[in-house]
């Protein structure tokens, strides 16, 4: 039996029947009075000089309200990291991808918007366009952004102890390379958003974000409007996995658009404007050099990476980061160096997503260790235990694993697998294989340098006291946090969870950084903690002079006022409380245990509202080198996977048959949304594996812009799935919960890589790894 | 994306559907499932004037057995093909290939006659109809006529349609004794895909465990239009059946094809997979004739 009331059960979430019945509001439901229909108009060439643009045919078609370039936006750069503000809300001097964007209209209905685009003229002068990381740097390249000579948008050169010196003690040293390709992360709901700019001065934006708050922050500094003047409301969002966690154009185009017209203006991408916004994961280009001991100690990673970046930063320079810093764990790694390089091209940017930065990496570095292993003749999991760091161990770039159930997970997927009776001793053409992975449980600092709260929350009790109120800016984005943090609250103020009402995704009811780095249930958790403990005591120290009995002798449990002593006699409150409910016919009976909702509405008598703040920010974390912040967190997840699989060895197609998983998420506030989690993430990991792949024609045209050509898994690809939960209880952790968001993605795309392997013989260092992919390598083996 | 504007028809009977493309012509679609046209048309790749909508003519649905013949209405869904016990008796390839066709969603829109119409080689009904024989009726005003499935496709989104035409029925003898037929389509994923290669197989013995007398090979996605492995077939007429002669069929198949590179795969891989999957559905043909006897 669990301890807890409520969490760490398999509750139903909150928004289950609402979303199940169609009654959960999306932006595509929403409409307001007078409202108007924006689309914006984006760039046909890669690259390009703009001589001239023409709105006037537009703004007189009748139905149009407003049209709007760079002239009416205003040149104001924005970006993610503030280090590097390299978009503005259109472009004006010239565009660097197909899908940039240069004007926006605003008109009755749809149609008349679209009329309105293809009226508006643009003299081009084009240029040469680079695609690919070699052309970018190659001399003499055209160059994106005039600031960074050879499209370097970023570089990283670290180095942890003495990799090179560490060589000369290896016994074994290990090179490969590794390249992945550009995802999308194909939420089922496109962006999309409405502007409300009204008479009094304020702009409301109902928005498809995962970050109320960094796009309130990004609309006022570009729109130049007081934060106190800018409202963000996240609606019900239909996924995110990073690519919204910043603010985007059409955003930024329908709230200039209100503003210019007075009016609600609604605007959405459609699917193909999803690739062209991009955002998504990076194509990396990875070699690295590990040294091993005889026995199996690592000693050393000598690791370079290049990643295409598209035309803007984005996440950029998190992402390049991230790359090389989550190499530091799980396992004890005294040196390490690191060079990254994140390249402009004439692509869409891409950005943050699910395992920011660090899904290829680990897929290299995974792959790498077992093919050591193999060489050292030890078992690629005896290997990996080898080395695993324990909890209290801190990597070379100074990340502190506080908690750490690497060591678990691991036995769980060997056990649950049964890998002792399989590995190596499976048919030709089917595979086991293995791998592990971690990662942060919230970024340790936020986007912007500030000493903010990453998270704030409020609990109101309603004035019967039967009701909890929780506010939070937070994003629940279809993850389950809305349901995490009712949860906390229930658990933290002792009531039942159908006590607690929940509103979140709205900047007017405080800050929080939003969903994107696995940052929620830690740190928006802790500050519904927070806040459901100081309503707590401030309705037991009602109680406790009324009743003339310390705190520290009560307490709220299932809604019921807990006396650890003597009960002491609380007719007297009683009385009062059903003389404020006459006629009311639920009333306590006298035999009934004092209850919260008395309680409180005796506390209401006493103070007024009760209302209860909470807060959380991390402690300063990390080192003092350059870049020393990412890859910091109050507390890293981590997970292991064992994948088994077949290949046909006729025609290379990979089945995917079973999947063992473990992860330790800390404590599980919700179980079911845990295994959700992790379920997903193998789906995510399986179409990134073995599918996925953004293609481009040679003049930076996105070919296979739909979900028909771009190939995320469907029900029948998914294997049955193995979920076991592992809790660590994360010291850091409310509850002692840490994530379950992205971590679970890290080892699904190794185990699969190594699986192949141990089916067919052969390492394969490209994704995806279609079946002609496969057939391929197969056929060049059997040429010699 | 939106739809462009059109006008919308719903005909209740044949004559006036064929009385209406008579009257508009090439300016006209017939809308049966739409899950191409819709798409097609919000990708402005068509803009018709008129959309002439099948669905409420009821005998376009139905699908019988007369005597040997098997005949199926241009309307019938997808998903109605999947359940038909009559379909799955006669032509269990063309079951298979129904199966393998999009989603749930898109099975209970799309039809048999929108699947043969579109003309895409890489459609998942055509090779296993072809394989059957199948013929189909081309209806318009003044009369109909009886075309060999082989003879209607002309290429991608080709067909031997006329503008005042309508593809009203599909016609299938059923299979004589001791033949069968497998159906076999590969794409990157295990469904809602666009085919990589298809391939359908037919056989027929002249005996139980006789020598193969009929052959039919149709591979999809590797021409202009579904293609029929006619060396193959020439092979394996008069031979014994065996997995060695199955994969000697699937080598001569491979120079029946002409795929080309394109972004789904390249040309040797698909004419690789014809190798294999004529192999496959030649076994899975004889697989179904050894289990009849």
């Amino acid at each position: 039996m669990s301890q807890y009331d409520v969490i760490n059960s398999r509750a139903t979430r909150i928004d289950s029947q609402d979303k199940a019945t169609g009654r959960a509001v999306f932006i595509d439901d929403m409409k307001m009075p007078g409202m108007l229909y924006g689309a914006i108009l984006q760039s046909p060439l890669a690259h390009a000089e703009i001589l001239s643009i023409d709105t006037s045919a537009a703004k007189k078609l009748p139905g149009v309200k407003a049209a709007v370039t760079s002239q009416e936006a205003g040149l104001i750069k924005y970006g993610v990291s503030p280090a590097r503000y390299d978009e503005t809300i259109f472009c004006y001097d010239k565009v660097r991808h197909v899908g940039d964007n240069i004007a926006a209209v605003a008109a009755t209905d749809l149609e008349t918007a679209m009329a309105a685009l293809s009226l508006i003229k643009v003299e081009y002068r084009e240029m040469p366009a680079v695609f690919t990381v070699e052309e970018a740097m190659s001399d003499g390249a055209p160059i994106l952004h005039e600031e960074y000579p050879r499209n370097i948008c970023a570089e990283v050169h670290q180095e942890f102890g003495d990799v090179e010196t560490a060589f000369k003690e290896c016994d074994l040293i290990k090179t490969t390379s590794f390249v992945n390709k550009r995802q999308d992360a194909a939420f089922i709901e496109p962006q999309g958003c409405i502007a409300d700019y009204d008479l009094s001065g304020t702009l409301t934006l109902y928005s498809s974000t995962q970050v109320p708050h960094y796009v309130q922050r990004t609309l006022a500094m570009v729109l130049k409007l007081p934060v106190g003047k800018v409202r963000v409301v996240k609606p019900y969002v239909g996924a995110g996995f990073g690519i919204k966690a910043a603010a985007n154009h059409i955003e930024l185009a329908a709230c200039l658009l209100s503003m210019k017209t007075g009016r609600p203006v609604k605007m959405n991408f459609d699917r193909e404007q999803v690739f062209l916004h991009g955002r998504a994961r990076h194509q990396f280009f990875h070699t690295m050099t590990t040294g091993v001991k005889k026995d199996g100690t690592l000693m050393a990673l000598k690791h370079e990476c290049y990643l295409n970046g598209g035309a803007y930063s984005s996440f950029g320079i998190a992402t390049v980061y991230y790359a090389g810093s989550l190499l530091g764990g799980p396992y004890r790694l005294p040196n390490m160096k690191y060079d990254g390089y994140r390249i402009y091209t004439n692509l869409p940017a891409c950005g943050a997503q699910r395992g920011h930065g660090g899904v290829a990496a680990r897929a290299c570095w995974e792959q790498q260790l077992d093919m050591i292993a193999e060489e050292l003749g030890m078992d690629p999991i005896d290997l990996r235990l080898k080395n695993m760091m324990v909890a209290g161990d801190v990597t070379c770039n100074d990340l502190n694993m506080s908690s750490l159930g690497m060591k678990e997970c691991i036995e769980a997927v060997k056990e649950g697998s049964d890998w002792k009776n399989k590995k190596g001793r499976l048919p030709k053409g089917k595979g086991i294989g293995m791998a592990c992975g971690f990662f942060v449980s919230g970024a340790g600092y936020p986007i912007y340098r500030s000493d903010t709260y990453h998270g704030t929350a409020v609990i109101k009790l309603t004035e019967d006291g039967g009701t909890a109120l929780v506010y939070t800016a937070s994003a629940e984005i279809g993850q389950g946090s809305d349901t995490a943090f009712a949860m906390i609250a229930a658990e933290a103020l002792g009531i039942p969870l159908e006590c607690v009402r929940l509103e979140s995704g709205d900047t007017d009811f405080g800050v929080d950084l939003g969903a994107y780095s696995s940052r929620q249930t830690l740190m928006t958790g802790h500050a519904v903690k927070e806040a459901a403990e100081s309503v707590k005591l401030q309705v037991l120290e009602v109680l406790s002079r009324e009743l003339k009995i310390p705190v520290y002798d009560m307490d709220i449990k299932k809604g019921v006022i807990v006396f650890k002593k003597e009960k002491p006699d609380f007719s007297g409150l009683r009385t009062r409380y059903i003389k404020e409910h006459r006629g009311w016919t639920d009333n306590p009976a006298p035999e009934e245990d004092l209850s919260f909702r008395e309680a409180s509405r005796i506390a209401y008598l006493a103070k007024g509202s009760i209302v209860g703040t909470g807060k959380y920010k991390p402690p300063e974390l990390g080192g003092k080198f350059k870049g020393a912040t990412v890859g910091t967190s109050p507390a890293y997840g981590c997970s292991a996977q064992v994948v088994e699989l077949s290949v046909d060895m006729e025609t290379g197609q990979i089945a995917i048959e079973k999947m063992t998983d473990a992860h330790d998420c800390g404590r599980a506030i919700n179980r079911t949304s845990v295994e959700g989690q992790m379920e997903g993430s193998v789906s995510m990991g399986i179409g990134e594996a073995l599918y996925e792949e953004v293609k481009f024609d040679d003049k930076g045209r996105v070919i296979n812009a739909d979900l028909a050509e771009y190939k995320i898994p469907t029900a029948l690809d998914m294997p049955h799935v193995e979920t076991i939960i592992v809790e660590s209880n994360e010291p850091n952790g409310p509850f002692g919960a840490k994530e379950v968001g992205e971590g679970a993605i890290m080892p699904t795309i190794p185990a699969i890589l190594n699986a192949v392997y141990d089916a067919v013989g052969l390492r394969i260092f490209e994704l995806p790894l279609t079946s002609e992919r496969v057939w391929t390598a197969m056929k060049i083996r059997a040429k010699g | 994306m939106l739809l462009p504007k059109f006008d919308f028809h719903e005909p209740l009977t044949l004559p006036e559907a064929c009385q209406m493309m008579s009257e508009f012509g090439r300016k006209a679609r017939p809308l049966a499932g739409g899950t191409d046209l819709m798409i097609n048309m919000k990708k402005k790749i068509v803009s018709p004037e008129h959309l002439i909508s099948l669905s409420r003519i009821d005998e376009l649905k139905a699908a019988q057995c007369s005597g040997n013949m098997l005949k199926i209405g241009s309307c019938v869904t997808v998903a109605e093909l999947t359940e038909s016990e009559l379909v799955r008796k006669n032509c269990s390839a063309l079951c298979t290939g129904a199966k393998a066709l999009g989603s749930p969603l898109i099975r209970n829109l799309a039809t048999i006659g929108g699947n043969i119409a579109s003309a895409r080689p890489a459609a998942d009904l055509p090779p296993s109809l072809m394989a059957y024989n199948a013929k189909v009726v081309l209806k318009k005003s003044s009369g109909e006529r009886l075309v060999l499935l082989d003879d209607f496709f002309k290429g991608p989104g080709l067909t031997e349609l006329q503008a005042d035409e309508l593809l009203t029925e599909i016609q299938i003898e059923t299979p004589p004794p001791y033949s069968g037929c497998g159906y076999i389509n590969m794409g990157i994923r295990k469904a809602q895909d666009c085919n990589i290669v298809n391939v359908a197989s037919f056989i027929s013995l002249d005996a139980p465990d006789g020598l193969i007398k009929t052959a039919r090979i149709i591979m999809g996605c590797v021409g202009p239009k579904h293609l029929r492995a006619c060396s193959a077939e020439t092979f394996l007429i008069g031979k014994k059946a065996s997995e060695e002669l199955f994969a000697q069929a699937g080598e001569a198949a491979m120079k029946d094809c002409s795929p080309i590179d394109d972004f789904r795969g390249s040309a040797e891989y698909k004419r690789a997979m014809v190798g294999v999957l004529t192999k496959r559905t030649l076994a899975m043909a004889y697989e179904e004739v050894r289990s009849e006897n």
